[in-house]
């Protein structure tokens, strides 16, 4: 049996890695793939404590987690071409005319 | 096509045959409504509700259809006001020629809206005080109307609005005078106040026709605030405002003098602001700007006489308080003396006759003052008295209103005729306006005191009243000399005025310097002689009917104390012991044969007398005596500018106005636009400055936003599971 503590410790540490991907980056794709690793710091801790409690609907949970980060992937791709088409970056620096 | 116009002429032409033939549908709709009233009551008296509703009906046809009328409007008032005069006078009929009422009261009510604590009733209220003053306003007003249609004939279209606002005008009198409750009566006395400020501002386009308005309305406001004060103080103390409730007990008025005297107190300061008594008179005179058909409305019945009417309508609440009758007596006193003074120098002749009025105000409330104290003197002595000051008072009021509407209508004519109100500028109109000469001259032989006219009758009986109080208390026979002395300035200044006007040659020279006809060679002046010629010529019928109709009551109606059973024994307060018959030998012998009565027409016969003296213009233009030492003399120049200049009243008020409450404005202002404003822009302020840096924080870095969240979370994870457990607080 695998402690609890590994787990979240393990979750913890992609969290952040996620977090520092999203804030550092400037490309918009690796800003997703960024919160795709978040999203999978969230599923590991639903998979463990599943696990540990022998519990189904942790993992359940986490397969639903599955489903709607790729919705979600799908979606921002989505902009990010017409995003692409229409000014010709995806570089984050030079998005942001939503400001003061 | 043509069918249509010939159906526009059609009806042109019935519109037009239907306001030429008005008179005949006068005389139906009078017939017709006679027959109908007198078929459902029996009594003017029940029916007194409609005196109001003809010329308020009247008011809002003028305005709808005005512009149809020939006489833009004129008919429609013609046949509104004629209606409830025509009733006014049936009432007046019954009350004080039949004595329907034996002394008492009608009244009847309805509920207009109820709270939980007090239903608002209106109704009428008639005994012989309201009756007399129906009388008064009934016929002056007609007549007046009647004048109007000719006088007003130049102003064209602007007519419509003139007859709409005079007919509202007399129609809110009506109904003051024969509301049934304090409160009723003073929404009628606001819309009197309304009503004056448009007729005043009628040629609204004239500044100070404009500012005249202005001012009536504001000084009278005054007074409404005092009689509103009076009246929260009355309902507070006795719960009702309805003349029956509140005078029916005796006694129980007689166990809160103290408030009374308050609650009088304060009504009377309405009155005086309403009737121009003496701290606020001095809006009466620039009244004149109105139309003087309005000046003669106002002046003769219809708003002045308002506040006479009120103290008298309170009087069962003044006879409590003896110092508030002092107060009305010494106020009317002061008020009559000041105003007489003032109009002996004043060369506008409407200005002559506006002073005159307030002059004759004072003395009614002279009159009425004294009778209330003769009341409370008696009730203190446990005697019943007939208020003989009561009665004075109010003859003298229905006296005047036929006087002075005469004399202003007369004035009206005159000004009609040469188109200007100086005086100076006038004279020998005699000849060329017998008509109005002739009544204007009785109209001030009446209001001078000369023996057997109205005026006459009615000053002796004030000076009586008054001069019998002087026996109990000192104060009296000081306003006794003074009321004497003002008789004659009366005299003297109604003389100065008519013979100003009417006499002297019909055409003068005046002399001027001129430039001679060589004057380009020699620089020759030459003294050259213009002649002013009058072109006057006397007025239509239409203005010379009611001034003689005017004439007639000027002369005439003073015999009514006398004739029947007597003026007093219609219109008294206390008790009256009449003797029966058709003539009261004893009033008469009484005042014919009394010294007092001797020494006032002398005294007035000597004001006449130095009238004629200074003012009457012989065939070459020049008087007996120069009236221009008095102005010139060292000794009187003073008094004379003093007068002249209105006493500074005016001059005073407005120094006055400027000292103290436009220092307070300036204060005010100072404060809004510091403290206030500053308050307001320095909020505005600060959060503009804040949400400007603040903003700073919206970079528009995705970045930015999520580092932010993260150090958010992780802030609030710090705070929840590191700092509050470590210092031992919880959520």
């Amino acid at each position: 049996m695998i402690d609890p503590i590994n787990y979240l410790i393990f979750s913890s540490v992609l969290l952040m890695i996620g977090a520092y991907g999203v804030i550092k980056n400037k490309n918009a794709i690796v800003v997703l793939m960024s919160v795709e690793i978040m999203l999978t710091a969230a599923n590991i801790n639903f998979i463990g404590f599943s696990s540990y409690y022998h519990d189904l609907s942790g993992q359940v949970v986490a397969l639903f987690v599955t489903a709607i980060a790729a919705a979600e992937v799908a979606i921002g791709l989505a902009i990010l071409l017409s995003l692409f088409e229409q000014r010709d970056t995806i570089e984050l620096d030079l998005l942001n005319r939503l400001r003061w | 096509m043509s069918e249509t116009i010939s159906d526009v002429k059609k009806y042109n032409f019935i519109i037009h045959e239907f306001f030429h033939g008005f008179s005949l549908h006068i005389g139906a709709a009078i017939l017709t409504l006679f027959v109908f009233t007198e078929g459902f009551s029996k009594s003017f008296v029940s029916v007194a509700w409609m005196i109001p509703v003809f010329p308020i009906v009247a008011f809002l046809f003028i305005l709808l259809f005005g512009h149809y009328d020939p006489r833009r409007g004129g008919s429609i008032a013609l046949v509104g006001v004629g209606l409830s005069s025509v009733f006014s006078l049936s009432v007046a009929y019954e009350v004080l020629i039949t004595n329907s009422l034996h002394g008492g009261f009608e009244e009847s009510s309805r509920v207009w809206f109820s709270g939980q604590t007090y239903a608002f009733e209106f109704g009428t209220y008639i005994d012989s005080l309201g009756a007399l003053l129906l009388l008064v306003v009934g016929l002056v007003s007609f007549l007046v109307i009647v004048f109007s249609t000719s006088y007003m004939h130049d102003e064209g279209d602007r007519q419509v609005r003139y007859f709409a606002e005079i007919t509202l005008f007399v129609a809110v009198m009506l109904g003051l005078l024969i509301a049934n409750s304090f409160l009723l009566m003073f929404i009628f006395w606001e819309l009197v106040g309304v009503c004056s400020y448009l007729l005043i501002g009628f040629w609204y386009e004239k500044p100070s026709a404009a500012s005249a308005a202005k001012k009536a309305f504001l000084v009278t406001r005054v007074g409404d605030v005092f009689l509103l004060l009076g009246l929260v103080i009355l309902f507070n103390t006795f719960g009702t405002l309805r003349y029956s409730e509140l005078f029916s007990d005796p006694t129980l008025l007689a166990d809160h003098s103290d408030e009374l005297k308050w609650a009088t107190l304060c009504i009377f300061g309405g009155a005086v602001g309403k009737s121009a008594q003496f701290p606020l008179h001095f809006w009466l005179p620039d009244a004149m700007e109105g139309p003087t058909t309005v000046s003669a409305l106002i002046h003769s019945s219809t708003m002045v006489k308002a506040g006479v009417f009120l103290v008298a309508r309170s009087y069962p609440l003044i006879v409590h308080s003896p110092d508030t009758a002092i107060y009305i007596a010494v106020t009317g006193t002061v008020t009559a003396f000041v105003a007489a003074s003032m109009a002996m120098v004043m060369n506008d002749i409407k200005r002559v006759l506006a002073y005159s009025t307030i002059s004759q105000l004072g003395y009614m409330f002279l009159g009425l003052g004294t009778g209330a104290w003769t009341v409370w003197h008696a009730t203190h002595e446990g005697v019943e008295v007939h208020a003989q000051g009561y009665m004075a008072g109010l003859f003298h009021l229905m006296n005047h209103a036929f006087f002075k509407a005469l004399l202003f209508l007369g004035s009206g004519a005159v000004i009609h005729a040469v188109h200007t109100q100086d005086m100076r500028e006038m004279g020998g109109l005699r000849k060329s306006m017998p008509i109005t000469s002739t009544t204007m001259g009785l109209g001030v032989l009446s209001i001078s005191g000369f023996p057997l006219l109205s005026g006459f009758w009615s000053k002796d009986e004030i000076l009586e009243a008054v001069h019998h109080n002087g026996e109990y208390d000192s104060t009296f026979s000081l306003l006794w000399w003074m009321a004497l002395l003002t008789a004659a300035m009366t005299a003297f200044y109604m003389t100065r005025m008519w013979f100003m006007t009417f006499s002297g040659p019909e055409e003068r020279y005046v002399e001027t310097m001129a430039q001679s006809k060589d004057h380009s060679d020699t620089g020759n002046w030459i003294l050259r002689k213009d002649k002013i010629e009058v072109h006057a010529h006397e007025a239509p019928y239409v203005m010379t009917v009611p001034l003689m109709i005017l004439g007639t009551l000027a002369v005439f109606s003073g015999l009514s104390l006398v004739l029947g059973d007597g003026f007093g024994a219609r219109v008294y307060y206390g008790s009256h012991h009449g003797e029966g018959g058709m003539i009261q030998w004893g009033i008469i012998n009484h005042i014919l044969l009394s010294p007092l009565t001797h020494l006032s027409v002398a005294v007035g016969m000597s004001g006449m007398f130095l009238g004629v003296l200074f003012y009457r213009r012989g065939p070459d233009g020049k008087s007996a005596f120069s009236a221009d030492f008095v102005s010139e003399n060292a000794i009187t120049k003073p008094f004379h500018t003093f007068l002249i200049n209105r006493l500074y009243m005016s001059k005073f008020f407005n120094w006055f106005g400027m000292r103290t409450w436009d220092t307070f404005a300036r204060a005010c202002d100072w404060f809004d636009l510091n403290v206030i404003d500053g308050v307001v822009n320095g909020v505005a302020n600060l959060s503009q400055v804040f949400s400007h840096r603040v903003r700073k924080i919206n970079s528009g870095f995705t970045g930015h936003y999520a580092s932010l969240t993260v150090g958010g979370l992780g802030a609030i994870v710090l705070l929840t599971r590191i700092i509050m457990p470590f210092m031992g607080w919880s959520l």
